[in-house]
């Protein structure tokens, strides 16, 4: 059982040049979301520090730097995992983000799996969990309402 | 939805005797002693967790109609719709961004 969002898109460069700007570029096109804040004074200017033992943070208006989550796999051209913690979450909460990068001809598919609580390895964070049948409805939802959308979105 | 609320939630949620309950108050209101025997608990341990799941908000206590010093407890709907709302934040988000990063690329390769 799974309390997770996925989500994969194909964009037109390889996996090794779509690895680097997702991490190196980060602050350059993440897009500030009014309804979903990283932090109660706004997504600030994110950038990974990076490798293995790197972060993903985000430099705040106010000149503080707010870590958003370690990096728990850094491997250039194939995958990415970093813990995910938005400011509202309790010390004990904790969410984890896995993208992954496959070549398709000369283009790359990205996919995003947006891990909660229940479903994270135990060794990287507590247990929390959602109960099952959130879970069941969401994955029934995803393919039917949020690529949908996202398709449209991109054309 | 207020972050603080669904940090309660979620902690609720955290033990998996807990989560049991939720799944199982979905199908029908429980009295405290059924839901002890379906998860094979001591009835003091039951109650503990019931005690949780009410402070978080996640059930309500009734009393029995035909005997007033039997409780039953109940899901309440507000609470799930916390969590769903989360998920379907996380989900529109990441749409938001994808949709960005892959905009970012076909911009910076012309």
């Amino acid at each position: 059982m799974t309390s997770k969002v996925f989500l994969a898109i194909r964009v037109p460069a390889d996996p090794v040049r779509t690895f680097d700007a997702f991490t190196g570029d980060i602050g350059a096109w993440w897009r500030p979301d009014p309804l979903f804040q990283i932090t109660p004074h706004g997504d600030g200017a994110l950038s990974f520090e990076p490798g293995p033992d790197g972060r993903l943070v985000t430099r705040l208006g106010n000149g503080e730097t707010f870590e958003i989550g370690r990096i728990l796999a850094w491997e250039p051209g194939r995958r990415l995992v970093f813990v995910w913690r938005q400011a509202s979450f309790s010390p004990d909460q904790s969410t984890e983000v896995e993208v992954r990068f496959e070549p398709v001809g000369d283009e790359t598919r990205v996919s995003i799996e947006h891990r909660a609580w229940d479903t994270i390895p135990q060794e990287h964070a507590a247990r929390h969990g959602f109960p099952e049948h959130v879970t069941l409805q969401r994955a029934a939802d995803w393919w039917r309402v949020s690529m949908g959308a996202l398709r449209q979105r991109l054309g | 939805m207020s972050a603080r609320d669904l940090d309660r939630t979620l902690a609720a949620l955290a033990d998996p005797h807990r989560r049991r309950v939720v799944d199982l108050l979905r199908e029908k209101p429980y009295r405290a002693g059924d839901l002890a025997q379906a998860t094979h608990l001591p009835f003091p341990t039951m109650s503990r967790h019931l005690k949780t799941l009410r402070q978080s908000g996640l059930v309500e206590e009734d009393r029995d109609a035909l005997d007033s010093r039997v409780r039953i407890y109940r899901l309440k709907a507000e609470a799930m719709a916390e969590l769903k709302t989360w998920l379907a934040e996380t989900d529109a988000m990441w749409a938001r961004q994808l949709a960005s990063f892959k905009a970012h690329l076909q911009k910076s390769r012309k």
